[in-house]
Parts: C-alpha cells; sequence; structure tokens
C-alpha cells in the first residue's frame, strides 16, 4: 500500500520541530497519525501494520510541525526488520514524542512508557482505546497517572476523534517549554517492571465481569475446535463473496455498460473520424486501447479488487487475522515459517507489494525470502484472479478450480523445499492476539477507498501501456515476428497457438495481462489450462520486481525473476506434454 | 513444571523465564499469573492469558518457561 510501500521523505524543511508518533504494536498510532495529518495511511487491528514510517505536518494555530508515524515496538531493543526502522528514527532525535498507550493494557505499555522517559525527550502520552477498556470494566485514573509519568496523559478514543485536539495542543505546548532537567536513576529491567506493579496498582481498578461474547468468540477462534471450523467457513463466505459478487457485478452492471453502450459509443466516434488503418486500429482493434484498456481494467479486474479489498479490510479489522496465524502455524512450520508470516501471504493474493514488504516484521531473513518467493512465484494476485475468473468463470470452472489447487501444491511443496535449502533459521511463534473489534465503519471505508484508489493510480497506468504495447505489435506485425521467434517454446512445447507469444511479453509488465491476451483466443481447455499454469507462475509485474530489488537486492531479483520464467515454461510445458501423451496413449 | 505442560484453564505463576527480551517486553516474566487458554497440534502454538493479553507461543518458547500451579 502506498504509505508503506514507498518511505514518504519527511518534509524537505528541517527547520520544523520534529515530533514522533511512538508506541507498542497495535495500539493505535496510525488511526492517530491520520486523524492529525488528514494522511491516508492503512491502520490495522493486528501487531505489525507500519513497516516503515510515513511523515506528515501537522498544525497548531501558528506552528506546524512534522509529525511520523513509528512501526510499533515493544522495547527499545529491536527483534525486527521493522523494529530497526522504529529505533533509528527515535535515536535520530525528536522535539517531542506523542506515546500512544492501549488502556486495556496498561502494565505492559507502562513499561515502554517508563524506557522512553528515560530518553529525556519531552513526551505526550495518549491513552487510548478507552471506550474498549471501560466495556471490559478497567478503570484508570488518568489524572494519578499522569502524576506518576510526569508527563501529560490524554485519554482517547482515536478512531472516534476523542482527545485528539488536545493531544496536538499539548505536544505543541510542552516543545515550547524547556524541560526541566529531571535527575533520575536508570533503572534495571527488574526495578522498572516493580515501579511499573506500583504505578499500576495505584491508577488502575479492574472491575470483575464475565467475558463478553466478543472476547468468547475471540478464544473460541483459536481453538482447534470450533476454529478450524470458524476457519473454513470464513473462506467460504469470502470466496464465495468475491468471486459470485465479482462476476454479478460484471455481468450485470459493468459489462453491458462498457459492452452495449461506452464501446459502441467510442467505435463510431473514432472511425467517423479517423480513417482505415494503424492508427484507428491500435484505438479500436483487437487490443485498442480505449476499448481494452476500459473494459479489462474496469469491468473484468476491478470488481474483484474492490471486493477482495472488503474482505480483507474487514478480516484485519476485527483482528481475526492474527487467530488464523495461530490455527494455521502447525502447517506453516513445515514451510519454514511460522503463523505470523501467514499475514504477508494472504496480503499476497491481493497484491505481492504489501506482502513483501509485510515480511518485514518477519523476525529471520530466512523467513522473509520464503514468503517472498512463494508471494512472487504462486500466490496470484486479486488482478491475476480476477483475469482467471474472466478466462475460465464460462468456460471451464473447473480448470479455475485446478489452477487454484496447483498454486496451493507448488506453495505447499515449494516452501517444504525452500524450508531445507535456504540457509539460516526461522524464528517461531510468539504474537499478541489482539481484541476482537467490530470493525469502525468510517476508518473501514476509508481504508477500501485508499486500497482503490491506489489499485487505480498504481495498477491504471500500467495496464494502458501494456494494452498499447499489445496493440502496437499486433497492428505493425511485430507480433508475428515474435511469434515466429518463440513458436518452440509457445507452440511445440506449450501447445499454445502461436499468438499467445503476446502473453509472455505482456505478463512482464503486469500479472493480469499474461491472461487476459488468452481471453481474446478460440482454446481449448487444455490450452486454457496451459496458458493459466504460465501466467500462475511467471515472473511477477514489474511493480514487484523494484520492489524485490530495494528488499533484497538486484542478484536475489534477477535470480528469482529468470527462476520464475524457466519454471513457469517449464512446468506448464510438462503438464502439456504429459496430457498429450496420455491422450496419445488412450 | 514447564508451561507447555499445563492443562488448560490452570491457574499458574511463573517461576523462571529464559533471558529473552521479546519475552520481557510482551509481559511474559517471574511471578506473573499465567492460564493456558487453548493449545495446538501439530507442534502448533499454546495460547496464555498474561494480565489481560491473550499471547499465542511455540512449544520451543513454552518448555523453557516454567511454572507452579496456584492452589
Amino acid at each position: 500500500m502506498r504509505c508503506h510501500s514507498n518511505q514518504k521523505k519527511v518534509p524537505s524543511n528541517d527547520d520544523l520541530p520534529k515530533i514522533l508518533l511512538i508506541g507498542n504494536p497495535n495500539v493505535g498510532k496510525s488511526v492517530i497519525f491520520s486523524k492529525l495529518t488528514g494522511h491516508e495511511v492503512i491502520a490495522s487491528n493486528y501487531p505489525g501494520t507500519t513497516v516503515t514510517f510515513s511523515s506528515g505536518k501537522i498544525r497548531y494555530r501558528d506552528n506546524s510541525a512534522s509529525i511520523t508515524d513509528v512501526p510499533g515496538i515493544y522495547s527499545l531493543e529491536p527483534t525486527s526488520k521493522a523494529d530497526e526502522v522504529a529505533l533509528n528514527l527515535l535515536n535520530a532525535g525528536a522535539d517531542a514524542l506523542i506515546c500512544v498507550l492501549d488502556a486495556t493494557n496498561l502494565e505492559r505499555n507502562l513499561n515502554f512508557a517508563l524506557q522512553l522517559k528515560e530518553l529525556q525527550i519531552p513526551i505526550v502520552f495518549a491513552l487510548n482505546m478507552m471506550d474498549v477498556a471501560e466495556q471490559r470494566g478497567i478503570h484508570i485514573n488518568v489524572m494519578d497517572l499522569e502524576k506518576e509519568l510526569g508527563f501529560p496523559v490524554i485519554p482517547t478514543v482515536a478512531i472516534r476523534n476523542i482527545g485528539l485536539a488536545e493531544i496536538t495542543s499539548k505536544a505543541f505546548a510542552c516543545m515550547e517549554q524547556v524541560a526541566p532537567v529531571e535527575s533520575f536513576t536508570l533503572l534495571s529491567s527488574e526495578d522498572r517492571w516493580k515501579e511499573v506493579g506500583r504505578i499500576t496498582a495505584k491508577v488502575q481498578r479492574l472491575e470483575h465481569r464475565h467475558s463478553t461474547f466478543w472476547e468468547r468468540l475471540g478464544d473460541k477462534m483459536m481453538m482447534p475446535f470450533p476454529g478450524i471450523l470458524i476457519a473454513l467457513l470464513a473462506v467460504i463466505a469470502s470466496l464465495g463473496f468475491i468471486a459470485g459478487g465479482g462476476r454479478a457485478l460484471r455481468a450485470a452492471v459493468l459489462l453491458p455498460i462498457i459492452n452495449d453502450i461506452y464501446a459502441p459509443f467510442v467505435s463510431s466516434v473514432v472511425s467517423s473520424m479517423i480513417p482505415e488503418g494503424i492508427i484507428r486500429n491500435i484505438l479500436i482493434g483487437d487490443y485498442g486501447v480505449l476499448i481494452k484498456g476500459i473494459e479489462w481494467p474496469f469491468a473484468l479486474i476491478l470488481p474483484y479488487v474492490l471486493l477482495f479489498y472488503i474482505v480483507l479490510s474487514f478480516l484485519e479489522d476485527t483482528g481475526y487475522l492474527p487467530r488464523l496465524s495461530v490455527l494455521g502455524d502447525g502447517i506453516m512450520r513445515r514451510l519454514g515459517l511460522q503463523g505470523n508470516d501467514f499475514i504477508p501471504l494472504m496480503l499476497g493474493y491481493g497484491c505481492a507489494i504489501p506482502a513483501i514488504l509485510g515480511t518485514r516484521t518477519a523476525t529471520t531473513y530466512k523467513q522473509r525470502l520464503i514468503v517472498s518467493v512463494l508471494v512472487t512465484l504462486a500466490v496470484p494476485c486479486i488482478s491475476q484472479t480476477g483475469a482467471f475468473i474472466a478466462l475460465l468463470g464460462d468456460r471451464s470452472v473447473l480448470v479455475l478450480v485446478l489452477v487454484y489447487f496447483l498454486s496451493l501444491c507448488i506453495i505447499f511443496f515449494g516452501g517444504m523445499l525452500l524450508r531445507r535449502v535456504v540457509p539460516g533459521q526461522s524464528s517461531f511463534i510468539l504474537i499478541e492476539v489482539p481484541n476482537l473489534l467490530m470493525p469502525n465503519k468510517q476508518a473501514f471505508f476509508k481504508k477500501i477507498w485508499i486500497r482503490l484508489k491506489h489499485f487505480l493510480f498504481e495498477a491504471g497506468a500500467p495496464m494502458l501501456l501494456g494494452i498499447a504495447v499489445a496493440s502496437l505489435v499486433a497492428e505493425t506485425g511485430l507480433l508475428i515476428d515474435f511469434s515466429r521467434l518463440l513458436e518452440p517454446i509457445v507452440v511445440n512445447w506449450l501447445g499454445l497457438p502461436p499468438e499467445a507469444a503476446i502473453s509472455l511479453i505482456l505478463g512482464i509488465i503486469r500479472r493480469e495481462l499474461a491472461v487476459l491476451p488468452l481471453l481474446e483466443m478460440d482454446l481449448t481447455t487444455i490450452q486454457l489450462f496451459i496458458g493459466s499454469v504460465v501466467s500462475l507462475f511467471y515472473i511477477p509485474c514489474l511493480a514487484v520486481l523494484g520492489v524485490l530489488v530495494k528488499e533484497f537486492g538486484l542478484k536475489t531479483a534477477a535470480v528469482l525473476s529468470v527462476s520464475t520464467i524457466i519454471f513457469a515454461l517449464f512446468f506448464a510445458g510438462l503438464i502439456n506434454q504429459t496430457i498429450r501423451f496420455i491422450m496419445l496413449v488412450l | 513444571m514447564s508451561l507447555y505442560k499445563i492443562k488448560k484453564s490452570t491457574d499458574c505463576i511463573i517461576e523462571t523465564v529464559p533471558a529473552q527480551k521479546i519475552l520481557e517486553a510482551l509481559g511474559i516474566r517471574k511471578g506473573v499469573s499465567v492460564k493456558v487458554l487453548v493449545r495446538q497440534p501439530l507442534g502448533g502454538p499454546i495460547v496464555i492469558r498474561v494480565g489481560q493479553r491473550d499471547i499465542a507461543i511455540s512449544p520451543e518458547y513454552a518448555k523453557l518457561i516454567t511454572v507452579k500451579e496456584v492452589v
């Protein structure tokens, strides 16, 4: 996603005072950040959503300051790549800290707060999730806590804007005051916990109540029974919603608009203005930029992107994903991974970029690499899924199911293999399970909107470019030359028609473009299957390649890209030859 | 007794914890009360309640943590 894919530069005006937004994972820092700055960052209900920082500007009266959303950390010692990002930011110095504390988990958050105090930077504490704490019978005396901490403590419900204005004013106020140099001794970790215990006992009152429905459900979701049953139901419901809903949207709304209204209109306008020839064909021919450039992204892909992100955002905001991590840990271990790596894998079904960046929370390089290889090789992104459904949904649902089954098999066996060949250690699961919550409507819709916008901007241009390339090579006759060049592979080995060479060229630009040209060809069921298998394992898109280079270096990225191409062609061809051999024998 | 061997829903107090910063930072430390909520098969984690939080913890860690049952 935008906020996590590029580290936005801290505003160039270095003279602005610097505020860091800091705290334990999953306490609501990103929510506060986006509310304070108006910037759009993705916030979710699980630890480790923010893996790189984003910065923005906040204003108060005539003053402004830069504010940075720092990835969550449990202590001032790093345990993962994301932790290093956080600590580097902190070590670079700041004029003030806004430290977000989770009111439902005061004790542990206070331990972090006391560590921060030792840095001698002015702090404003935001005691967040006060509403959830109240529901759970946790009462905190804010005045007493403020006295104990020696810095302002503001009770907040960030998601509903409660207390946020006060955080801003207090943050600016504390930067203006010259902080009294407090002389205190650094606490040993044992003494610090004692101090935490003393403060907690003083300021927190726990009212005993029976666990709520949500708490009980949250626990049940992690038990083998009924947890696995619930997980299966969730998967079936999600798939039904995305695949069924997407097809309905496409068939009932989008395709009629484009095929019956838009396309005839554009065709007639272009035909009346531009004489027959290459230019007209490029615009409205087989790969007409004005026709396919609208139909493919908007009618074939967009519905699935929208529905996928509705489901993903819902699962993220409820806090269900870490529970799936707990359930899936046993299997993930066999792939050289652990439960928590399940979340980036799942993100990969949307887009490989946030998935690869999401591996920064993984604690070892081995795990980062395994997840990234699996996502790059065998996890189809949602655009590609949309393309698969467009290609196979009407022709052969069996092939569609087979393609996804094959993808799962390769993820599984690929993981088992990588576990053995990738050097290094894998870590073991150790994660905090967040509260199960009903998503906040406003935040939920905003997140879907951010992701949709991101898709339109980041995917729209390369897709148009791809279609333009396709129509150029098709109309200028270059395609025939390419096809002849690739004939031994495409025709002899893969058993596809020569013009399918276009898929191999466009597939480098974007994943779904390896699939969509096949729509325009008259393929047999076997050819559909083979074409889908090639594009499934084929090199991911250019944007993913860029991220791989950034995260793992040029060499690893190059090796990965070349091996995915070879694997896709080899494996699909092998299936093709086997099927043909069997058919010959029979 | 090792935390990994404790039956579900038994109230315990943590006696020893291996020196791992991340365990401490998550609030898993000596003298804290703890309860096993969930047990996963196939070498999967157990989920424990420490304070007001649920933490999923792998057998490798759980075996190294010793606890005492509260009678």
